[in-house]
């Protein structure tokens, strides 16, 4: 599937979000101001309709903070956020609250998502409430379309409470909970990743479902690079709050470029028998967000880091394949200029 | 020789152990009756070899590892053996326990967090473990601890840092050092990396799997990745619900499963898709785990398998071990090739989610 | 998907309200045979404070006389006077049950302090944070470093003996420790997900507190009042009982008080025992009552 196939929903254009951290005592009495959280910086990303994009990155890379600010949960700092086509980035009050129709978000907790004390009914039809949809009739039939999108029988249901409730029904609910306001576009941060193994597969099914049947822009976040390939179309490799790999599912998982992605990569175990998995050892532990190194951010840790790596930033190149990385090693010029560097692929598949 | 070369060689010498599980039952006492978390659960681990217990959320996996330590709380009612070396294990005075854990059979639990003082030094709380056990001089036992830090890949230096300043990872590693400084003949690790992200656990099992090679201790590995399982152990047990469904030799549960839950898992688990080759949908399960304050009579697999019969829903079936040494507890074990053909289709799961 | 035909063979969408919840407490109470015993002593309690006037033979500070005319001094029971009379010739009983009253009145403040007072600070502090948080509760930090009793002391000499007084410094002392607890409770139900959630999907600060927030936190609530309530008789009483009750009220801790001072304190049990039995049976109700609902409430109190 090429990106021009369906018309843009959300994109965002380098996009910022740093948080402040409350300084201590001592250093605001000496005036300091502790360094910005660079949680999310600049990152160009677009989801069309109908397209179900993975964002995979590790615990702490911003990938949960994007998702965020593109429902608009967090303001960004810098950037835009464009809803077809449109600024969302500072929206407030009113317009702020119609945008909220339009973008949804799914937890990935599917226990602590939902409201003990409230039937699966109330829990539906609070976003009706929120947004005061309707006269309660209207809202029973939006409430029994969403639970019917979700395959759980309202009739047997509606008066039951989260408690019981298995985890994959939970997650069911949170996703007709976002889909009863009708909107364009949906984040789905981890939505399996704390279901078991044996029912996530129906979860991730429903999402490529919705996403095709009511041409839902989708930003499926997730730590599991494996579960991104069976719903997403497009992938994108997040680390330190940077894009640093993009394209279509097939080509990132079959040929990882960016030596981030492929250490990834290589960390799913392997049940083929016989199988044996060539990894690049990594160093260290990913810096903080606080401190990042200068020139590439990964270059603390990537065994091929030249000096240019640790002094230059590689910008997110698009190769002849319309794949984006960012990283030295694939920019031509440079490559010339270092005769030294070779991809790290070809090391990977010797 | 020196005092540590001396250590080193003493501990060296303890064999790896051997462990027999027989008839474990485990039931929590509960506000609405007892909750029967394992019912009937027998294996072995040969001494040198690594048991992988897979299982799902509730299936009583941690269980077993926690009635083995003997950690579970007051009202439980625990029956069955737990021979370690021939010895029963189970029921032992805290007294006799104590001379048990860390020096024969030591345990690396899932979070390291909660395993670590936070107000102790790291190297501190292994020098405690081993000096509670081993009547040598402290620095001797610091240089043990140092000595397990290398092992897995931590420096020395660190000894002297506390808990918090660690990372996740680094605490596992922490742990899993405490847990290898008496050279315990066995060793239980309940999901050693389930809290953290892709590439450490990747590093912590490659770790893992490295001190085995290296070591050859007897291990249990908990976990609900049987990808891991089939990169780590000689062995594997499949749990549902409270029992054992399938056991045996790593690549014969895993590649030619017998019972139809460890084909479903199989289904469900996302694979990383293999150049130029057309990657198998994933299918879930249907259904739900039963209620284990009412446990079904027949089979507990019965309500979600998809080649259930009559039969399965009236008996439970037993867990009968053929030549090889593979055990299955499904009535219909000898169908398994069928089986395993129709469960690669994703109708036959789906006819049965519409028949629940 | 976006025009609807409101036709559906959906039931309303119900739930619990604050009634069926209420109801729901409740049940759980009964539970528990502790809590019953509580309910029973609060709920005679009650009724006799509502029918002091009736149920009291004679006026509380109406003189007791002898055949001979004078006054019927520490009597001991009779058939006249069953809890016999005072120093100053007074009906025992009759002042016992007026206790009751100013007992109640003192707890109702002491549970609308806690109540409305606390859990409106608790509330704002603990949703909104920031600032706003910062400020009240140095407020209340200020509040907490009040010495209770030399406080209400000082204040209730100040202001003079009245029961308005003290019930006033009754609620000035209450509300700072239910402010507290209460904010604590909120911290941890603000970050719940779903109350994330409902931020995301737009929803108003006070959508989100009274729905998700409040129902949740009724538990902290609940059980601070009753603590609250018993702890605020017993300061009554010790006002009272050191001389800084209203003269013109009949309390528990006011007739222990006259007991005292009239030096009748070792000899006449028939005046120093029902005040206290009161005051102990009232406090102890409450706890009971607390205790309950907490153990039915939080299952790993459960006895097994």
């Amino acid at each position: 599937m090429t990106r021009a196939s369906t018309p843009a929903v959300v994109t965002a254009e380098n996009l910022q979000t740093h948080f402040q951290a409350r300084a201590g005592l001592v250093s605001a009495l000496a005036g300091r101001t502790p360094p910005a959280i660079r949680a999310l910086d600049g990152v160009d990303l677009t989801i069309g309709e109908r397209e179900i994009v993975g964002l995979v990155g590790e615990s702490g890379c911003g990938k949960s903070t994007l998702g965020m600010s593109l429902v608009r949960m967090y303001e960004p700092t810098g950037g835009d956020v464009l809803y077809h086509s449109e600024p969302v980035t500072h929206l407030k009050g009113r317009a702020l609250k119609q945008y909220r129709r339009e973008a949804q978000i799914i937890f990935q907790d599917p226990y602590s998502s939902l409201n003990p004390r409230l039937t699966i009914g109330q829990i539906i039809e609070e976003p009706l409430k929120i947004h005061g949809i309707g006269p309660a009739l209207e809202r029973r039939a939006l409430i029994a379309r969403a639970l019917d999108h979700v395959r759980i029988p309202a009739s047997t249901h509606l008066d039951s409470y989260p408690s019981d409730l298995s985890g994959g029904q939970r997650q069911r609910v949170a996703i007709a909970r976002a889909l009863v306001l009708e909107p364009r576009f949906i984040v789905a941060d981890e939505p399996v990743s704390m279901l078991d193994v044996s029912i996530q597969a129906s979860v991730l099914e429903l999402l490529d479902e919705l996403s095709r049947e009511l041409g839902l822009a989708v930003l499926y976040i997730s730590h599991d690079i494996a579960t991104v390939g069976y719903i997403c179309n497009h992938v994108a490799v997040m680390y330190l709050g940077q894009i640093v790999e993009e394209g279509p599912a097939e080509d990132i998982l079959a040929e990882p470029l960016h030596p981030y992605t492929q250490r990834l990569m290589a960390a799913i175990p392997n049940m083929t028998p016989g199988a044996v998995r060539s990894r690049i050892e990594l160093k260290g532990d990913v810096p903080s967000p606080q401190n990042i190194p200068p020139g590439c951010r990964f270059s603390s840790r990537c065994p091929f880091a030249t000096d240019l790596c640790t002094s230059v930033a590689p910008e997110l190149a698009t190769l002849a394949d319309g794949r984006r990385v960012r990283c030295h090693l694939y920019d031509g010029a440079i490559a010339e200029a270092y005769p030294g560097l070779t991809p790290p692929r070809a090391e990977i598949a010797a | 020789m020196t005092a540590l070369q001396d250590l080193n060689a003493r501990l060296a010498q303890k064999p790896a152990a051997r462990l027999e599980v027989k008839n474990l039952c485990v039931a929590y006492g509960t506000f609405r009756g007892p909750f029967n978390a394992i019912d009937n659960v027998s294996f072995t681990v040969e001494p040198g070899t690594t048991l992988g217990l897979v299982g799902e959320s509730g299936c009583g996996k941690s269980t077993v590892v926690k009635a083995i330590m003997n950690l579970l709380p007051e009202a439980t009612t625990v029956t069955g053996d737990v021979l370690l070396n021939g010895k029963n294990i189970l029921g032992l005075s805290d007294k006799a326990l104590q001379q048990v854990r860390w020096t024969q059979i030591s345990l690396i639990t899932q979070s390291a967090m909660n395993s670590l003082d936070p107000v102790l030094c790291i190297g501190d709380q292994i020098v405690e473990s081993i000096l509670a056990h081993e009547k040598i001089p402290y620095g001797l036992a610091w240089a043990r601890a140092a000595e397990m830090f290398a092992v897995v890949g931590l420096p020395a230096a660190r000894l002297r840092e506390f808990p918090h300043q660690f990372s996740g990872g680094m605490r596992q590693r922490a742990v899993i050092a405490m847990a290898l400084s008496l050279n315990a003949g066995m060793l239980l690790a309940d999901e050693p990396t389930t809290a953290l992200d892709p590439i450490m656990q990747d590093q912590i099992m490659t770790r893992i799997r490295g001190i085995h090679e290296h070591l050859r201790r007897s291990m249990i590995l908990v976990t609900h990745d049987i990808a891991v399982v089939s990169e780590t152990c000689e062995t594997t047990a499949v749990m549902y619900a409270g029992k054992l469904v399938e056991s045996g030799a790593t690549a014969d549960v895993l590649q030619r499963p017998r019972h139809p839950y460890t084909m479903g898992l199989q289904n469900a688990f996302p694979k990383l898709p293999v150049r130029g080759t057309s990657r198998q949908p994933l299918i879930s399960i249907p259904g739900t785990v039963p209620n284990l304050l009412m446990p079904p009579r027949g089979c507990r697999f019965a309500s979600r398998c998809p080649f259930a019969a009559a039969l399965c829903h009236a008996e439970q079936p037993e867990l009968i071990q053929s030549s090889d040494g593979h055990a299955v507890a499904c009535h219909f074990a000898e169908r398994a090739p069928e089986f395993r053909l129709a469960a690669r289709q994703a109708e036959t799961w789906r006819a049965k989610e519409a028949a629940i | 998907m976006s025009q609807s035909t409101p036709k559906t063979d959906l039931p309303p969408i119900a739930g619990k309200g604050m009634l069926a919840a209420a109801r729901e407490s409740f049940i759980l109470l009964i539970g528990d045979s502790f809590a019953v015993a509580g309910m029973v002593i609060l709920t005679i309690f009650a009724a006799i404070a509502i029918f002091a006037p009736w149920l009291a033979p004679y006026d509380p500070f109406q003189a007791m006389l002898t055949e001979s005319g004078r006054l019927l001094r520490l009597a001991p029971p009779s058939s006249a006077n069953p809890f016999g009379t005072t120093a100053f010739g007074n009906d025992v009983l009759s002042q016992f049950l007026y206790g009751f009253r100013v007992a109640f009145i003192v707890g109702l403040v002491a549970a609308f302090a806690v109540g409305i007072i606390s859990t409106v600070f608790g509330v704002v502090a603990g949703y909104f944070g920031g600032l706003i948080d910062d400020v009240l509760m140095r407020i209340t930090d200020v509040a907490l470093s009040i010495p209770t009793l030399p406080f209400s002391i000082v204040a209730v000499a100040l202001l003079g003996p009245s029961i308005e007084n003290i019930v006033l410094v009754i609620t000035l002392l209450f509300w700072r420790n239910g402010a507290r607890i209460i904010r604590s409770a909120v911290l941890t139900e603000r970050e719940r997900v779903y109350v994330k959630w409902a931020r995301a999907a737009g929803a108003s600060h006070i959508h989100i507190i009274m729905r998700h927030i409040l129902p949740n936190i009724f538990r902290v609530v609940f059980l601070w009042i009753t603590m609250s309530v018993a702890f605020a008789v017993l300061t009554e009483a010790s006002l009272s009982f050191l001389g800084l009750g209203d003269p013109t009220v009949i309390s528990w801790g006011q007739m222990l008080n006259t007991a005292f001072s009239s030096g009748s304190l070792r000899t006449a049990w028939w005046w120093v025992l029902p005040p206290s039995l009161g005051l102990i049976f009232l406090v102890s109700s409450l706890y009971l009552i607390g205790r309950g609902y907490e153990e039915q409430a939080n299952p790993r109190l459960r006895r097994r």
